[in-house]
Formats: structure tokens, C-alpha cells, sequence
């Protein structure tokens, strides 16, 4: 059986979740290709973070489908999550280990034995300081462990990057360079998924974005043109979503 | 005292908390009345022996006194004796359980007859029993770890630290009570199933009040200590951590690192030894002249030396007259051993200045009068009726006077020194000195 | 593998770093070092005390004059307990047992001078052995390292970055166990190295030293499975610490000490007295030595007359007064083995009952196999003394013959009465120098094994526990949103 969005990166298709008595997605269907950025807008309560534990096979579906990379996560979480890199809002990081130790630890973990020279060029990359690297990382910013993170990120070389409001908290300096390198991502073949309620900074990279209200997508807006996204009508439309 | 109240309540409506109290009340319960139940058991066995002895010295009177002889009287009758259990042994067994507590003995060398064991299953005294003494010592430690370790940390890292100390009036008051009812609520959890124990087995009230003394003591031992390891402000986890690790070595590690330096100091070869040099000494009489057995006697004990001489027939007093010799060649090696066991109890008392757990442990077994010092005492008691008996035959013996029926029932009876405990005063000042060291080393890692 | 490695690695790399722990395991390491020192300079200096002790007591008897072979049946021997192959590893029941026993004749005396009885109460607290070390502390340490193995990185969020590196749980516990694993063998190691130099140096079976530590492994192992799982079930580390304490007080403190509780009641011991007094009685009922008329010994001469085909005492060509006393002998002999056997038989019903508990504390098990393969346990303490008590009766029955051959029935009447008979009567000193030494056998390997591998069995069926709760675990975390 093929469906429309078959061997698209990540494919949800009409998504139910419940806990207990409480619909938390109700029939909710997306799919972000390869080379795509997808961001997803949703208030608090809409069912970010419930999707997002769906793709990571954390939650499994009341019924309907999710697939990542053609692997269903409820079945194969751990197939599942060795495609994705991951980068949570708030990074957690081993704190007696080095941001090197920190992220040659995880890449192991990740099947994955790192160059030192591509680990520094990751770094580099992601602009996190020389004289950071070798040092515990317990006395790191919360954009300093972004970094890291994402460096992490880099050098797992994943087909699909799931991004949990990434910008919060980075400085504007720093969002730029953050949206440079998700570009650059896409630009390789990545499939990402930015979830957030950060309307402006999503619009800046998103190709698509779509509306999440009561577990549900309830539009989507598609980028066109040199500008991209009418400013005025998604923050209207966002306005809307919050508000219900 | 509202706020006592507030907190009292405030400790039921936390079902860990209250859950943990009850638990340490039930293992209590259990303790005291596996405790009275195995007194119970040693009074049964020691009334039991009554009639059966009676029954066993009459058979032996039946056919002894047909030919009249002291001598046959003497050496065929056995004479029981018995170290009834306190009224305080059910909280704290013991020796009770690898010692005899009944012991039969005549009037021959008392040395091969003193240290006789009893029948007992020793891969069941191994663990050592479940008394109250074990349920004070090693259980209630963990139930103060339980309820105290995250006593100031828990409401930090709950994020209600702050508001809490905002809002009650007095800071010191506030924890003070809070202490207070934690503590008072495991004390109750000890002391009521004690008091029963106590009421059933009507237990001295010094002894009652020394117990509860020797609790209070060692709880607050234990709190001061919580509250010392609170105050360093670090996780709970680390709080629990911290805390079992000092059960750990006070319960576990130092008393048994004690114990081996203890025995090692004080090495006690003298009972295998004195068992052979006794034998020994006795049988030698068998091959030097009756003579010199008899003239040994009588340097010691003069009053017999005007009696009949012996002939070269066989006469039962110079068979007792060469036991006696021989108990008396093994005397310095008795002697020693004797002490030997005293001074490792002493040793012991030491160690129990700086470890709570071993003073408490020793307290309250010298309050029951269940340590080796009682155990001692018992057999000096039957040292002291042994040498009754050896009173009570030798003028028959000596003096070639019939014995006869009614001579039986003249024998000295067995009885049992009222080993009454002792109140241990130095002990308690152990735990007392070493909650206000462990108050003090807190105080002052607070203030700097 | 190289995941479970890297896993390991870090897990070991975060114990080297937070010196709390590492601090713990050095002070463990060391205790263990200590405890498998002076337990085995503790046994070597018991050996040697023993071994003087016993030979000391062959060169008595040896050494006695021309006797009346009666004397030398009250002039008795001693036997004393050797010390056997693995105690310096676990004591076991050896400070609780009496080490000597004064043999002669009519009489059963107990064995004496056990240590626990000439200890101060300290001995009540655990005797520094590596076995209690394993068996004990060893658990509890491996709790406050382990138990915030997984806990604590739920707390802090490392779990689930873990998790989402593509990890399994299987493998994430599986790395972290081997961690623990590898602090558990740090711990018992000078434990493991005084079996095998045990092993190597003395008495020790292999079978016995290979099984022991195999035991000790499965026992570690099961603690490490357990303590990793409940950290992965645990919601906060606190919570994991506490229950495991608890675990760790139920298993390894409360059950070992409820258990004797519950066995003394099911099957009661007689105490000594009683047993003296009823073998007198009982003795007194099959037959009166001291009544000239009493049948048993009337028919028991009868018979004696008619073996021989004589007619009066008198005109028997061996001394009757050694028959009676090889009779009288067997008959008390008959009554203590009775009565031992008794015993014997509530306190193997007891044992029985305590080793029930296993199906709730592996300590239990630990214990048995532990004890029974260091040949301290209560069926070798019996070993010695029935061994005891058949040397004492071949030593008294071989005496009693020659009384009844080598002294004559004349001399023996007027013995007390006559000193030149007493002196006839004595026979030579050459006899007691042919008497064959003690030399008891320890429990045969066939027998050991046989009492430790039900132990075994229980141990591995706690390990297998231990991995399915463990795998359990694993599994969940697959899936928890950590």
C-alpha cells in the first residue's frame, strides 16, 4: 500500500494519542521530506511535545501512523532514534565530563567513533569557544550546551533533526548563526522539524509551517517568494491558535 | 505547642513518614514477643527440670543408700543448678542462647564440669537473634536515616524551603518541632511495645526507666547526627548516602573490627589447656603415693588433716581429695581464663565509648544481665555451690559417717543469685558524650 | 558490545571522578584485604593451636604408666577439631561450636570452649570474615554506588539524551551494570585472591574453592542486577536508595535473624540436662548394674556362662568385670547416639526450615553454600563429633577388653583392697602407645557438594530473578519518556 507522503523522512498520518480519558492528538497527519524544514507552531497544550515523543517512540498511538525514515518508532524506538539527532530546549549534558567527552561519549553511544579533527571542526561550526572544549561542562550557558548539543548534532550526520525550541533562550547573535546552520542542514539533505512557539524565528527558516491547536494541524503555510511568509497573516493566524 | 500539634498532624498526612513509624512499631512488637516467648521457653525448660532431677537423685538415693556410702552418694549424685532469665532478658537474649542456663554438677574436679555446653543449633545462634536489642541497635538507626535525611533538604529541593521559613514565626521553633515529633513518634513506636514487653514480664521500674533512658540516648545519638549531616545542606541522596554509611561503620564495620582486635589482644587459650592440665593433674594420683595426694590436701585444707590415715584399700576421700587437687593445679589457668573473658568485656565497654550501637548493645545486656559478665557471675555462683557441696559430703566423707536416705534431702540446694543487672552509667555517658562531640563538630562546621 | 563498553566506561570514569564513591570503594577494599588477613592469620594460628593442642593430648596418653586399663577409660583423651580448609574464608558456625571435647567412658561430655562464649557481646555484631564482607557490606556499598546509577541521570536529563542517541536500555543497563560489576569485583578482590590461596596452599578442595567463588559471583551478580533495575524503575534516585536499603535490610539482616526464631519454635532442643537425665533413666530401665539381681545383667551373665560353656563367673577364662563394663558401655553408648540423633534431627529440621527462607533472601543461600563449602556448617561440626564419639567408644571398648583379658578376675576383686593385687592388676604401658590416634575425616567432597548445589541452584535462580527484572527494566526504558 502507498500513500501520498510514502518515503518522506517523517510521515504522521492521522495521529490519535490518548491518556486515559484525554484525547491529546486527535487525527493529526504531517510528513517533512528530506531538505525540508518544517516548523511547527502550537501553543502550550496544543500536543508539541506528545508529537514529538511519538516520533521518538517514547508514546505510542492510540491508533493511526507514525513513520520515521520507513521505521515505526513504537515498534523500533531505538532504529528509530539512531536516525534522529535530537536537541532538546534544555540540553542535559554529563557534568563532570568535557564538552569532547560529553560529545564523544554520546556519539559512541550512537554507533559512532569521532575524529578528533571533525570534532573540533564541529566546534568551530557551531562557534563554541576553543578554551570550552577540554572543560567540565557544568559551568556551561544554557547557549554553550545548545552548542555542544548541536555540534552533536553535526557529527551524528542524521537524516532527521528534531529541534524542540531551539532559539529560546540564545541571544539574537546567536539565533542568527543558529538559523545559518540549520540552513546549511537542509541544504545536506536533512529533514527537520522545529517545534516552537518562537513565530518570528521560525518564519526566518521554516519552508513550511504548520498550526498545531487541540492536537490537530489546523493550517499550514507554505513559503513562497523572496519574503517567504506574509509576516502579518501568520502572526494573525497564530494569535488565533493562542487564543483558543 | 501548637506548632507540635500542626507538626504532629503534619507527620500522619505524610504516609511515608507514617508508614515508616508503624513499620518500626510492628518490628518491635514482634521482637519483644519473640523475646518473651523465648524466655518463656528457657523458664519452661528450668521448671521442667525440677520434678526430673528430683526423680533422678532419688533413683540414685534408692541403690546408694542401701550400702550407706558417702563416697557412692557423693559421686553418682548430680546437684542442678540454674540461672533463671531476668525480668529484663526478653529484651536482650544474649549469651543465653550458647551458654547453658541449667547445668548439673557433683561434687568431683569442677573444672571438667563447668565449661560443659549446651545442645544448641549454632547455625541458628550464628545470625544472632531478633530481639529488641537487635531491633534498637541496627533498625531504629534506619528509621531515623529514613525520617531525618531529607528533613531540611527535602523542603529545599521541593522549592518550599524558603516560603516555609518565611512563614512560620521562629525558624528554631519551627524545626525544633518538627524534630521533636519525628523523634517522639519513633521513640513511642519503640517504647510502647517495650512497656508491654516490660508490663508481661514485670520488669523493675529502674530497669523500665533505665531502657527508656538507653533509647532516648541512642535516638537522639542518631537525630543529632541527622540533623549534623542536614546542616552540611547537601541533596537528600547525598544526606542518605552520608547517613548509612555511618550505620555502616558504627554498626557493622567498627564493632567487628573491635571484635577481632579484642581477641587477638587478649588471646584465651587457657580453657583448652586448663580442660587437660586439670585431667591431668587428677589422674596423676593414680601413680604417685596416696601420700603425696593427701599431703597436697591438706596444706590447702588442714581442717581434715587429723582424720583416719588411709590404708592400701581404695577410699572415696582420697578420690575426692585428688579431684580437689587437681581443680586446684588448674586454678591459675581458671583463674585467667575468667579474667580473660572479664577483660574482653571490658575492652568491649571502651570501644563503646565512641560507638554508640556497641554501648547501647552493651547497656542494655548488662541491664538484662544477659552479657558474659552474668554469664561469669553464673558460674561463679556454681563455683560458690560447688564448694557447698564439697562442704556438705566431706564430713561424711572424711569422717567415715553413713550416708544415708535421709542425708538426700540434707544436700545444699542451688540458689540462683538474683543477677540483677547494673545501671550502665558509663555506657549511657558514652552516647550522651558522643551526641554532644558529633553536636558540637556540627555547630561548628555551621558557623565557619 | 562497544556501546555496553563505552557505557561502562563512562559509568566507571563518573565513580573515579565523585571521590565519595571511589573513597567508598578503596575503604570496602581494604576492609576485605583486613578481613581476609586475620581471618586467615586468625585461622592459621587456631590450626597450629589445635594441631599442638591434639598432639599434646596423644603424648598424655601415651605417656601414662602401667594402669589398670579402667583407669585409662576414666583417664579418657581429648579430641580436638582441626580446622578446616576454607574457614578463613567464612568461620561460619565455628566460633558458636566448642572445639574440644574430653573423651572417657559412661559419659558423652559436649564439645567446650567455643569462642562466642568466651567473646565479649561484640561477637554478636558479625565476625570480620570475608565472608562477611561479601555476604554483607559488599551489597550495601554496591547499593549507595548503584543506586542512582540510572535514577540520578533521570533526574539530570542524561538518561533520555542517552536514550536518544540511539542506545538501547538493554544495553544502557547492560553497560552500567558491568560497571557495577567491575566495583563489586574491586571490592571482593582479596576475598577471591585468599580462595585461591587457599586453594593453592592447604587443604581446600578445588571444587570447593571454584564453587565458592562462583557462589560469590552469582551472589554479587544478582545484587548488581537487582540494584540496576530498581534504578531504572525508580522514578528519583532517593527513592531507588531507599528501597534498596530496605531490600538490602530485609534480605540480608531481618530474614538470617527471624529465621532461628521461627525454626526454635517448629522444632524445639532438649537441653542438656534433660538429655542426662533421661539417659540415666532410660539407662536405669534397661538395667541396673549395680543391682546384682537386675535381669537384664542376670541373663546378660547367663548367657555369658553359656558361651563358654562354664558353669560359675569364676571358672570364666576372661575376666567377667570387662564384660560387663564392655556391655554396660555398649548399652550407654546405645542411648547418648539415641539421644544425639534426636538432636541432631531437630536441628537438621530447623535447618531445613531456615533454608526455606532462601525462596525470600539469596543471603540465605550465600550462607548455606558459603558454610557448607568451607566445611564450617553444622553437617561438619556433627562429622567431628559422631567421629568423636565412635574413636571414644572403640578407644573405651578396646580398653574394656583388655581389661577382661589382660587383667585377671582375681587381681580386678581385690584391687581396692589390696595393693599388691592393684599393682598385678596394672598392665603394661606398651598398650596405650598401640591405641590408634584421632584422626577425623572431613565431609567427603561427594557429600559437600551434594549440600551445596541445592544453594547453588537457589543462587542462580536469584540471578536469573535479577537479569529478568533487569531486562524488564530495559525494556521499559525503551519506552519511557525517561
Amino acid at each position: 500500500m502507498t500513500t501520498e507522503g510514502e518515503g518522506k523522512a517523517i510521515q504522521i498520518e492521522d495521529l490519535v494519542v490518548r491518556y486515559g480519558d484525554r484525547q491529546v492528538i486527535d487525527h493529526l497527519s504531517l510528513g517533512v521530506a528530506a531538505g525540508e524544514v518544517y516548523g511547527l507552531l502550537g501553543g502550550n497544550g496544543a500536543g508539541k511535545s506528545t508529537t514529538l515523543q511519538a516520533i521518538l517512540g517514547f508514546v505510542s498511538p492510540t491508533s493511526g501512523r507514525v513513520r520515521v525514515v520507513g521505521l515505526d518508532p513504537s515498534a523500533e524506538p531505538v532504529g528509530v532514534r539512531r536516525a534522529i539527532a535530537y536537541i532538546p530546549e534544555n540540553v542535559a549534558l554529563y557534568d563532570h565530563l568535557s564538552a569532547r567527552e560529553n560529545v564523544d561519549y554520546f556519539l559512541r553511544l550512537a554507533r559512532l567513533r569521532p575524529e578528533q579533527d571533525e570534532m573540533e571542526a564541529a566546534f568551530r561550526t557551531v562557534g563554541l569557544a576553543e578554551e570550552a572544549w577540554s572543560r567540565p561542562v557544568s559551568g556551561f550557558s544554557k547557549g554553550m550546551r545548545q552548542k555542544t548539543a548541536i555540534a552533536l548534532a553535526l557529527l551524528r550526520r542524521a537524516s532527521v533533526l528534531l529541534l524542540d525550541e531551539p532559539t529560546s533562550g540564545l541571544d539574537p547573535g546567536a539565533t542568527a548563526d543558529f538559523n545559518a546552520l540549520v540552513s546549511r542542514l537542509r541544504g545536506e539533505g536533512a529533514a527537520i522539524l522545529i517545534v516552537t512557539h518562537d513565530l518570528i524565528g521560525v518564519a526566518d527558516i521554516a519552508d513550511r509551517i504548520g498550526f498545531l491547536e487541540k492536537g490537530r494541524i489546523g493550517d499550514e503555510m507554505v513559503a513562497e517568494g523572496p519574503d517567504r511568509f506574509d509576516l502579518r497573516a501568520l502572526h494573525d493566524r497564530f494569535a488565533r491558535v493562542r487564543a483558543a | 505547642m501548637t506548632s507540635l500539634l500542626r507538626e504532629a498532624r503534619f507527620l500522619l498526612s505524610l504516609r511515608s513518614a507514617a508508614l515508616a513509624i508503624a513499620c518500626l512499631f510492628l518490628l518491635t512488637a514482634v521482637a519483644i514477643g519473640a523475646g518473651l516467648v523465648e524466655v518463656a521457653r528457657q523458664e519452661a525448660a528450668i521448671a521442667r527440670i525440677g520434678p526430673q532431677q528430683k526423680a533422678d537423685v532419688a533413683a540414685v538415693a534408692a541403690w546408694a543408700s542401701k550400702g550407706r556410702d558417702p563416697g557412692d552418694a557423693a559421686y553418682y549424685t548430680f546437684h542442678a543448678t540454674w540461672d533463671p532469665p531476668s525480668d529484663l532478658a526478653f529484651a536482650a537474649i544474649g549469651t543465653r542462647d550458647v551458654s547453658p542456663y541449667v547445668l548439673r554438677v557433683r561434687a568431683l574436679g569442677l573444672e571438667a564440669q563447668l565449661y560443659e555446653g549446651e545442645i544448641g543449633n549454632p547455625e541458628a545462634a550464628l545470625p544472632g537473634r531478633f530481639d529488641f536489642a537487635f531491633v534498637l541497635v541496627y533498625l531504629a538507626p534506619l528509621f531515623v536515616i529514613l525520617l531525618f535525611h531529607d528533613l531540611h533538604s527535602g523542603e529545599r529541593e521541593a522549592g518550599r524551603l524558603r516560603a516555609l521559613e518565611a512563614s512560620v514565626g521562629s525558624t528554631f521553633g519551627f524545626w525544633g518541632a518538627r524534630v521533636a515529633v519525628r523523634g517522639a513518634g519513633l521513640f513511642i513506636a519503640l517504647a510502647i511495645p517495650f512497656l508491654v514487653g516490660a508490663a508481661v514480664a514485670g520488669t523493675a521500674a529502674w530497669k523500665v526507666a533505665a531502657v527508656l533512658t538507653v533509647i532516648l540516648a541512642y535516638l537522639a545519638f542518631w537525630i543529632v547526627l541527622g540533623l549534623v549531616v542536614a546542616r552540611a545542606a547537601r541533596s537528600s541522596l547525598a544526606n542518605a548516602m552520608t547517613l548509612a554509611a555511618a550505620w555502616m561503620a558504627l554498626t557493622l564495620i567498627l564493632p567487628a573490627i573491635g571484635h577481632v582486635v579484642i581477641n587477638s589482644a587478649i588471646p584465651l587459650r587457657q580453657g583448652m589447656e586448663l580442660g587437660v592440665k586439670q585431667r591431668t593433674a587428677v589422674h596423676r594420683a593414680w601413680d604417685v603415693p596416696k601420700s603425696e595426694t593427701m599431703n597436697a590436701f591438706f596444706r590447702t585444707h588442714p581442717e581434715w588433716k587429723d582424720t583416719a590415715p588411709l590404708t592400701e584399700a581404695f577410699h572415696w576421700k582420697w578420690y575426692f581429695a585428688f579431684h580437689q587437687v587437681g581443680d586446684e593445679a588448674a586454678g591459675d589457668l581458671a583463674r585467667r581464663y575468667h579474667d580473660g573473658v572479664l577483660e574482653r568485656a571490658a575492652w568491649s565497654e571502651r570501644l563503646g565509648m565512641v560507638t554508640p550501637g556497641v554501648a547501647t548493645q552493651l547497656a542494655l545486656h548488662r541491664l538484662a544481665a544477659t552479657d558474659p559478665a552474668a554469664q561469669i557471675a553464673y558460674q561463679d555462683g556454681i563455683r560458690a555451690f560447688h564448694g557447698q557441696l564439697r562442704r556438705f559430703y566431706y564430713p561424711y566423707l572424711f569422717r567415715d559417717k553413713p550416708f544415708d536416705r535421709a542425708d538426700f534431702d540434707r544436700a545444699p540446694a542451688f540458689q540462683p543469685t538474683s543477677e540483677d543487672g547494673s545501671w550502665p552509667g558509663a555506657l549511657l555517658a558514652g552516647v550522651v558524650l558522643m551526641t554532644c562531640l558529633v553536636g558540637a563538630l556540627g555547630v561548628l562546621r555551621s558557623r565557619r | 558490545m562497544s556501546v555496553i563498553l563505552s557505557v561502562a566506561h563512562n559509568e566507571l570514569r563518573h565513580l573515579v571522578r565523585s571521590r565519595v564513591a571511589l573513597t567508598g570503594l578503596i575503604l570496602v577494599a581494604l576492609l576485605t584485604f583486613a578481613a581476609a588477613l586475620t581471618s586467615q592469620a586468625y585461622q592459621a594460628d587456631q590450626a597450629a593451636l589445635r594441631e599442638r593442642l591434639q598432639h599434646a593430648a596423644d603424648e598424655d596418653f601415651e605417656a601414662q604408666p602401667n594402669r589398670h586399663p579402667h583407669r585409662v577409660v576414666h583417664f579418657g583423651h581429648f579430641a580436638i577439631r582441626p580446622a578446616s580448609g576454607l574457614a578463613a574464608m567464612d568461620p561460619g558456625v565455628e566460633a558458636y561450636t566448642g572445639n574440644m571435647i574430653f573423651l572417657e567412658g559412661h559419659r558423652q561430655n559436649s564439645a567446650n570452649f567455643g569462642d562466642a562464649r568466651q567473646s565479649s557481646l561484640l561477637v554478636r555484631f558479625g565476625q570480620l570474615s570475608p565472608a562477611l564482607v561479601l555476604q554483607v557490606i559488599a551489597p550495601l556499598l554496591l547499593v549507595f554506588i548503584g543506586a542512582g546509577m540510572v535514577a540520578g541521570e533521570r533526574e539530570r536529563g542524561t538518561l533520555r539524551q542517552s536514550l536518544l542517541a540511539g542506545v538501547s536500555g538493554g544495553a544502557l543497563l547492560a553497560g552500567k551494570g558491568l560497571a557495577l560489576g567491575a566495583a563489586a569485583l574491586v571490592i571482593s578482590a582479596p576475598a577471591f585472591a585468599l580462595l585461591l590461596w587457599l586453594g593453592v596452599s592447604s587443604a581446600a578442595r578445588l571444587s570447593a574453592v571454584a564453587l565458592s567463588a562462583g557462589g560469590y559471583l552469582a551472589y554479587l551478580a544478582f545484587w548488581t542486577l537487582l540494584i540496576i533495575a530498581v534504578s531504572a524503575t525508580a522514578r528519583r534516585s532517593r527513592s531507588a536508595l531507599i528501597a534498596l536499603v530496605g531490600a538490602w535490610t530485609f534480605a540480608v539482616v531481618l530474614t538470617p535473624r527471624v529465621s532461628p526464631e521461627i525454626a526454635a519454635a517448629l522444632a524445639p532442643l532438649p537441653t542438656r540436662v534433660e538429655t542426662d537425665i533421661a539417659v540415666q533413666r532410660d539407662l536405669r530401665a534397661m538395667g541396673d548394674s549395680h543391682n546384682p539381681n537386675d535381669p537384664y545383667f542376670a541373663a546378660f551373665k547367663q548367657k555369658t556362662l553359656k558361651a563358654y560353656g562354664v558353669e560359675r563367673v569364676e571358672d570364666l577364662p576372661v575376666n567377667y568385670r570387662g564384660l560387663l563394663a564392655l556391655e554396660g558401655e555398649k548399652l550407654t553408648s546405645s542411648l547418648f547416639n539415641r539421644y544425639s540423633n534426636q538432636a541432631f534431627a531437630a536441628m537438621e529440621a530447623q535447618g531445613r526450615v531456615m533454608d526455606a527462607l532462601v525462596v525470600v533472601s539469596p543471603t540465605v543461600a550465600i550462607r548455606r553454600l558459603s558454610m557448607t563449602l568451607s566445611e564450617t556448617d553444622l553437617f561438619a561440626y556433627r562429622l567431628f563429633l559422631e567421629q568423636a564419639e565412635a574413636y571414644r567408644y572403640d578407644l573405651v571398648q578396646r580398653l574394656n577388653r583388655l581389661q577382661a583379658t589382660a587383667v585377671t578376675a582375681a587381681d580386678d576383686a581385690a584391687k581396692s583392697k589390696s595393693a599388691s593385687a592393684e599393682a598385678r592388676s596394672r598392665i603394661s604401658a606398651e598398650y596405650w602407645r598401640a591405641m590408634p590416634h584421632f584422626d577425623p575425616a572431613r565431609p567427603s567432597a561427594a557429600d559437600v557438594m551434594g549440600r551445596a548445589l541445592p544453594a547453588l541452584a537457589a543462587l542462580l535462580f536469584w540471578v536469573v530473578a535479577g537479569a529478568l527484572f533487569a531486562a524488564q527494566a530495559g525494556r521499559r526504558l525503551n519506552r519511557s519518556a525517561a
